[in-house]
């Protein structure tokens, strides 16, 4: 058992950890590309610094769907445009009087506290809060192609300018209200008098973006319902939107109430569990694996073939197998050869045995058992001719 | 590098210290600062793992079932003291114990460390790495690196059938004459003459020698002697297949349960693949055939050579054919009788006795050596060793339920089939052995001995 069939392995021992340079020639590709993907977002963000997302309808916006042309129109004619963005700056700016408040979003306000804000208002587009903003105007169902309209009306503003693009949406008029540009049953903009000045609501605001301003009669038309006052406020949609904070009754979060401190120590119980990952995750050197052998008992056709069996009731294949076996074994104990005849195997085991000729015929060539007690019968009688057979 | 759990306990620490510090941002910086700072300086003075040495002694042969230690030696040339944790990685079947070892070695010195391997399976186990973790004073930190120590352990066939040869020499000297049986008869070849005695043979008188010698000589007669045995291993699909108890439990068959149905399994745990038994009879009639002086080649096929053994000598060829026999795994391809046959009649240009250590599988029988049998037999004497199934054997044998009588019924199905092929191999003038896997070795055995006795051979 001494002799070495193999050569000598080289008894040295080699170091395989990573040296600082093959670690950093493996990965330096990927690092190279990473850095490249940051600085070509880092660069992307630089140069489009200001270019915020755009804003619909913002007087400070340059995109399409923007409205800076409109302000800077009603600036060089002289009024003053004021954009807010909470509904108490817009309460400050009414108590001045003869200002329009426009209106093209509500959804960071309570539309209720909006509404109680006098004077003229510009409602625009079909808002959430509708009923409050414009007390009597609904919209009505079905929503009209936004396109160039005639106004069809009497409200000199509208007159005035002639055909204008709206639609998108159409309203009841309450009574004592002017409606123009009519869409189906109702109109796409309904103005009448409401809050100590006038309201005003059109179907939307399409006509006063930068992209529709300068076609049609769309720039007459914003400037007359926009322009008639001294001042606008145009409020808008703030660029954060307020943080739904569960605050108590005095407006005291939870958050207020904790000690400093406990921010400090979650954040040095993040930095311990990840201390903790760090020890448990160092693997002691590395996985091993090896090429396992198959794992297939040599019985399983066998098996599964007892189970087609048992599946179908298969009693008629079952009894031939086993009668088959027990001749197979009989027939030399009997002195006959392997290919003897019915009448010779049956014959000789009456004689033998002295048993029945006919339940023994029965047994080994008889028709399949009808039942499964049948055949446990049949192996059951099977085995006790072989034993008789063998005890002689 | 790595950490320790010292060092996650002190971030722990750190917790409390931040909660209860008048200004909790300065502490938890500080926390982070002193945790940092203690870990660079661990690692800076923990003993250096990259210029450890290592070097191994011990054994490369053992046999399956028996424990071996290797040893390894961790040389340290550096200036500082290592001390930490070690692990030898073995693959599993190996079983190494311990799985991880304490280690203190001062700088300059060497210490020697000792492994046991209980390996559970045969064939080359190879060492892939040793790991080693160098803590450093404090205990937060440490270094840690791999080195590559080769060495490997071949794990030999186990020949557990070696209790049943002193009881087959016996026999073998029987028939080699020891005993008065000096008898001419078949299976004898011509010995040598001396004088007659009274109560020798008058027919075994060698009448032109006593003619010469003016003295009644006879001629003594020896059974036959330097007759070729090959044992041919068949290692295609069906000798992969589990039979019997292992006498040694193997790795992996304890996961074998599960299998693709997922049902709560009350089977008998699966044994020895049919290859193992085959290797342990193919070992047992090697030493027999050995010691009766004929000479043993070993061929290992499926779809091409596996393991070739010619001429070894008869205190060698044990030696030899445990060696190659230990790495031989039952491949998942039909094997290609054709090309066995070839590669039998290629090496054997005499006449000899051809083992054939197979299955009686029908449907492979049928499709592969069946066809080529002839060209064997006509040559060759054939001996076909085959394991049968005991699970086979039980289920014939249920009798209990109608399931168990279903199952039976499929048993006695697939051992008349095994019946019959056995008789038509016998009709082409081959010698059948199929035997449980715990009788296929003697009965192997005695089928050869029955052989030699009628001088088959």
């Amino acid at each position: 058992m001494s002799v070495d069939m193999r050569p000598a392995d080289n008894r040295e021992s080699v170091s395989a950890s990573p040296t600082v340079r093959s670690t950093w020639r493996s990965i330096r590709v990927a690092v190279l590309l990473g850095v490249l993907i940051v600085a070509t977002a880092v660069a992307g963000v630089l140069l489009s610094s200001g270019d915020r997302a755009s804003r619909p309808l913002d007087p400070d916006d340059t995109s399409l769907a923007g409205a800076k042309a409109l302000a800077q129109l009603l600036r060089a004619r002289g009024v003053t445009v004021e954009r807010v963005d909470s509904v108490e700056a817009a309460r400050a700016r009414s108590a001045q009087g003869g200002r329009l408040l426009l209106i093209t979003d509500v959804t960071a306000f309570d539309e209720g506290r909006l509404a109680a804000i006098p004077g003229d208002r510009l409602v625009v587009g079909d808002l959430y809060g509708l009923d409050d903003l414009a007390p009597g105007v609904r919209s009505l169902t079905g929503s009209p192609r936004e396109r160039s309209r005639e106004p069809a009306c009497p409200l000199p503003a509208a007159t005035a300018a002639g055909s204008a693009y709206l639609g998108a949406a159409a309203f009841s008029a309450p009574a004592g209200a002017t409606g123009c540009y009519p869409a189906g049953e109702g109109w796409t903009l309904v103005s009448f008098p409401n809050a100590g000045g006038t309201t005003t609501v059109v179907g939307s605001g399409s006509f006063l973006t930068n992209q529709r301003l300068a076609e049609d009669g769309n720039a007459a038309l914003a400037l007359n319902l926009v322009g008639a006052n001294r001042a606008v406020t145009w409020l808008v949609e703030p660029e954060t939107p307020p943080v739904g904070e569960p605050a108590g009754p005095e407006g005291v979060s939870v958050y207020d109430l904790m000690p400093e401190s406990v921010t400090w120590a979650v954040g040095m119980a993040s930095i311990a569990v990840f201390v903790v990952a760090l020890w448990r995750g160092r693997r002691l050197g590395p996985v091993v694996t090896e090429r396992l052998p198959v794992v297939v008992r040599a019985a399983e056709t066998v098996e599964g073939r007892g189970r087609l069996y048992r599946a179908r009731r298969a009693r008629a294949r079952a009894a031939d197998a086993l009668r088959a076996g027990a001749v197979d074994r009989l027939t030399p104990r009997l002195g006959l050869g392997s290919s003897a005849a019915r009448h010779e195997v049956v014959g000789a085991l009456a004689v033998r045995t002295g048993l029945d000729a006919r339940q023994v015929d029965a047994a080994l060539y008889g028709p399949a058992p009808a039942d499964d007690a049948g055949l446990v019968a049949l192996a059951r009688y099977l085995d006790s001719v072989e034993r008789t057979i063998g005890e002689l | 590098m790595a950490l320790t759990g010292r060092a996650g306990l002190l971030a722990a620490l750190g917790i409390v210290v931040v909660a209860l510090a008048p200004r909790p941002g300065a502490a938890l910086a500080g926390v982070c600062l002193l945790l940092a700072a203690a870990v660079v300086v661990d690692l800076l003075f923990a003993g250096a793992v990259r210029p450890l040495r290592f070097h191994r002694s011990g054994d490369r042969l053992v046999r399956l079932g028996r424990p071996v230690t290797v040893e390894l030696v961790v040389e340290n040339p550096g200036s500082r003291r290592v001390r930490g944790v070690l692990r030898d990685a073995w693959p599993p079947s190996a079983g190494v114990t311990p799985r991880t070892i304490e280690l203190d070695v001062p700088a300059g010195e060497r210490r020697r460390l000792t492994l046991t391997l209980a390996p559970t399976r045969r064939g080359d186990r190879e060492s892939v790495a040793v790991t080693v973790r160098s803590l450093g004073p404090l205990g937060l930190a440490a270094r840690q690196g791999t080195h590559r120590s080769p060495w490997s352990v071949r794990v030999l066939p186990p020949f557990l059938s070696r209790k049943h040869l002193p009881s087959r020499l016996a026999r073998l000297r029987e028939l080699d004459g020891r005993h008065p049986a000096l008898v001419r008869g078949q299976g004898t070849e011509f010995d040598s003459l001396r004088e007659y005695v009274v109560g020798d043979d008058v027919r075994s008188i060698d009448w032109r020698a006593t003619a010469r010698r003016h003295d009644v000589v006879v001629r003594t007669w020896r059974p036959e002697r330097d007759r070729r045995v090959l044992i041919v291993l068949d290692t295609g699909r069906t000798s992969a297949g589990r039979v019997g108890e292992a006498p040694i439990p193997l790795a992996g068959a304890a996961a074998g349960g599960g299998g693709l149905l997922a049902a709560p399994d009350t089977r008998p745990v699966p044994g020895w693949p049919r290859l193992d038994w085959s290797m342990d009879a193919a070992l047992l009639l090697a030493a027999l055939a050995g010691r009766a002086g004929d000479r043993v080649d070993f061929l290992a096929y499926d779809r091409a050579v596996r393991a070739w053994v010619a001429g070894a000598s008869r205190t060698e060829l044990l030696t030899s054919l445990v060696n190659v026999m230990a790495p031989i795994e039952a491949e998942l391809v039909e094997a290609d009788a054709q090309g066995m046959v070839a590669a039998i009649l290629s090496r054997a240009k005499r006449r000899c006795l051809v083992v054939l250590l197979t299955d009686l599988n029908p449907a492979a029988m049928d499709e592969g050596l069946m066809p080529v049998l002839p060209q064997l037999s006509s040559r060759h004497l054939v001996l076909v060793a085959a394991v049968s199934d005991p699970l086979v054997a039980a289920m014939a044998a249920g009798r209990d339920t109608a399931e168990e009588v279903y199952d039976a019924a499929a048993a006695e199905q697939a051992r008349l089939a095994r019946r019959r092929m056995t008789a038509r191999l016998r009709r082409h003038g081959v010698e059948v052995v199929d035997a449980p896997p715990d009788d296929i070795a003697p009965a192997l055995a005695d089928a050869y001995l029955a052989l030699k006795a009628a001088g088959r051979l």
